[in-house]
């Protein structure tokens, strides 16, 4: 009984281990040489990981890839919570604007990010103009070093929190009734009620939104390498963008290597930290 | 010098080549796959893709890319020695020592030295063919002759009491005025994003009299280094567009075609695009940049075509990198806008007749054949690693725009890392 299990599970183990365990194991007999693609490689042991310590570039782009998270994830899940409970409140036009709010999040990151590229250039762009009109000043949008990240994290969440808003959607339909029923013949007021029930019974949900996008955010590339490639100067180059720069512009593979292991351990180590945050916060 | 022999001796020995007919049916029925980005070459050359095919009977399938995502497209290709692309575009003054030594190019020497009479080969520019020579490996037929090129609004200039700029100190006092005269224009834009921005940047580290690397030591922050750098700084900084720093020649085209910039350094290449719509063709004198203190030394590149060294079909390639390099077809693209890096193309009546016809056009194509005869291609380090020594002469760049640094902090900074590619090229 036991063996046939075994080899029932075997190909889905082996498949598992082939595609996940392979790459990364390549990966760090990578990080692990040097190769720059005009020689063999050559084992250089930690040097790479060494020299990841002394490099300004990886802790600015730890430094941007935190702060890109950290900003992007709490919008998205206050802007999403915020949106779902909207949602949920106006059941008349539930099914109308989920279809509407969902579009940010199914069109192609090319597109968004061309499209957000043109909105928000500081000569032609329609924000700056709207800006104007309003009486306050132009600003230079992606292409300030101040205002680069907050700018990507704005369009980011303007993508994401739909996304966000429908997961938690979910989640309050599926709130039990008669929690609400109770509070309601003790009185309790709307705001308490949110605070009080709604929110803390949402947390597993919400949980699991946020490890959903932090994946996502903390390996974010596609909308900065279409907008800034990391400008300007390293100002919005993620670990991710400088990883795939050194490997697929400047070919020093091995280096990116170790760049993108790292990058892989704190992902992994994140999401561990919140999967156990999900699960103390199981109801 | 061991380049410039190997060119002379392949250009005489195709002179000599045998003139019998050339049989262009020989690989009927094969399929080549060509991997190009979106240069107005491909554009302007694939619209007779049909007629390539009708002659030779070979398949041609197209790969297409932005230039960057080609490059990586290639570098994946290429590294792992795949025999799916067997043509690619590439520029040999950027990545040219990088992929000769990983040996990703088919010599093209041979195929020099067999093409009929009739391909004269002696006429591809000599300058363009020794840049892509490495070691005695032709890695490359160029395509075309291109370089940054100054575009200036004449007429808002006239109004405002403005010469074009004769020495490049004197454009920020032309870029002042204009700025006080022309409140709403920009007065002087260039390319600023950091990958692209040392296209351009070298003609004024170049023409301030700078030189990238002397005897196996880096001097970019030579005097003239750190002069050319605060003024390229300074000049984008106050005169140029908003935003420039994420700037390359999209932005710079729209800008100039728009009629909102009045002194534009961009490429030569982009003159049909900056020309659309005609807006542009009666208030517009190009021109080199301004010499300063190392007097003019224009920069001059041509993309070329390859053939990949783990090619199954290599003879096939070679049919059509004949066809599309051959005098009849560059002379035709030439009528759309892509300078000749033939001279006999150059010199024909029609393409005399197109260039005589809008005055622009013969300004235009005057001023690349004066670069083209005092210019170099060395646009960042003479290095194997020549795309990341871009990369820090970008950001040295970003950080004086931006006003981050001084060019002087700046440039130390970039040094450092600069220095290190040269000691680990050898």
């Amino acid at each position: 009984m036991r063996r046939g299990f075994l080899l029932l599970c075997a190909p889905a183990v082996l498949f598992t281990l082939v595609m996940i365990a392979f790459p990364f194991g390549y990966g760090f007999w990578m990080s692990l040489q040097k190769f720059d693609f005009t020689g063999a490689p050559q084992f250089i042991g930690s040097a790479n990981y060494l020299r990841l310590m002394d490099d300004p570039r990886f802790w600015t782009g730890m430094r941007v890839t935190i702060l890109l998270y950290v900003i992007s994830l709490v919008s998205q899940l206050i802007i999403g919570t915020y949106l779902a409970v909207l949602l949920h409140s106006s059941k008349g036009l539930r099914n109308l604007v989920r279809t509407v709010i969902i579009s940010p999040f199914i069109m192609p990151p090319v597109v968004v990010g061309m499209t957000w590229l043109v909105l928000l250039d500081p000569s032609i762009g329609a924000a700056n103009y709207v800006l104007t009109k309003v009486g306050l000043p132009p600003s230079e949008w992606l292409a300030s070093p101040q205002w680069v990240v907050p700018t990507i994290a704005m369009i980011d969440t303007w993508q994401w929190s739909p996304y966000i808003a429908l997961i938690v959607l979910g989640g309050l339909q599926s709130l039990p009734v008669s929690v609400y029923e109770a509070a309601q013949i003790d009185g309790a007021p709307r705001r308490a009620v949110f605070w009080r029930i709604t929110l803390p019974l949402l947390m597993p949900t919400i949980a699991t939104a946020a490890i959903l996008r932090s994946v996502d955010l903390l390996r974010f590339f596609d909308i900065i390498y279409i907008t800034t490639q990391g400008g300007p100067g390293n100002a919005s180059a993620t670990l991710n963008i400088y990883g795939f720069r050194m490997g697929f512009e400047f070919f020093e593979f091995g280096y990116a290597s170790a760049l993108v292991i790292t990058l892989s351990t704190v992902v992994l180590g994140s999401v561990l930290a919140l999967t156990r945050l999900r699960n103390a916060v199981t109801w | 010098m061991l380049r410039f022999a190997t060119v002379a001796i392949v250009i005489a020995l195709s002179a000599q080549a045998h003139a019998a007919e050339f049989d262009w049916r020989k690989h009927e029925g094969e399929t080549i796959t060509l991997l190009k980005s979106n240069h107005p070459w491909p554009k302007a050359v694939l619209a007779y893709q049909d007629e390539f095919e009708k002659l030779t009977g070979i398949k041609l399938k197209l790969d297409t890319y932005q230039e960057q995502q080609m490059r990586q497209r290639l570098v994946t290709v290429l590294n792992s020695r795949s025999n799916e692309i067997d043509i690619y575009m590439s520029l040999p003054s950027r990545e040219g020592p990088q992929f000769a030594k990983a040996g990703w190019y088919a010599d093209l020497a041979p195929y020099l030295k067999s093409a009929p009479a009739e391909y004269e080969a002696g006429d591809l520019s000599k300058a363009l063919m020794g840049a892509a020579t490495f070691d005695g490996l032709v890695s490359t037929i160029p395509l075309n002759i291109e370089g940054p090129v100054m575009y200036y609004r004449t007429d808002v200039m006239k109004e405002c009491g403005v010469d074009v700029p004769d020495s490049l100190e004197a454009m920020v006092d032309a870029a002042k005025a204009l700025k006080e005269c022309k409140p709403d224009m920009v007065p002087f834009s260039s390319r600023g994003l950091k990958p692209a921005m040392p296209y351009t940047y070298s003609v004024f580290f170049h023409n301030m009299g700078g030189q990238y690397v002397t005897s196996g030591k880096s001097t970019f922050c030579s005097d003239a280094g750190v002069k050319a750098l605060s003024l390229y700084g300074d000049l984008l900084r106050d005169y140029g567009p908003p935003g420039v720093v994420n700037n390359s020649y999209t932005q710079i085209t729209a800008l100039y075609r728009a009629g909102r910039s009045i002194m534009s350094f961009g490429s030569s290449n982009e003159f049909g695009p900056v020309m659309e719509g005609g807006a542009r063709l009666n208030d517009t004198k190009i021109d080199l940049l301004p010499p300063g203190a190392g007097g003019s030394r224009p920069t001059v590149i041509g993309w070329g075509i390859a053939i990949s060294a783990f090619s199954d079909k290599k003879d096939a390639a070679w049919y059509f990198v004949q066809w599309a390099t051959s005098p009849e077809m560059q002379a035709r693209l030439a009528l759309k806008g892509l300078a000749p890096p033939r001279s006999n193309v150059a010199s024909t009546p029609e393409y005399k007749a197109w260039l005589e016809e809008v005055p622009l056009r013969k300004e235009w194509f005057d001023t690349i054949k004066r670069a083209a005869a005092t210019g170099n291609s060395n646009i960042g380090f003479p290095i194997v690693a020549n795309p990341q020594s871009r990369e820090y002469i970008g950001q040295a760049a970003n950080e004086t725009m931006l006003g981050e640094k001084s060019a002087a902090d700046a440039c130390k900074a970039a040094d450092v890392e600069l220095q290190r590619l040269v000691d680990a090229d050898g």
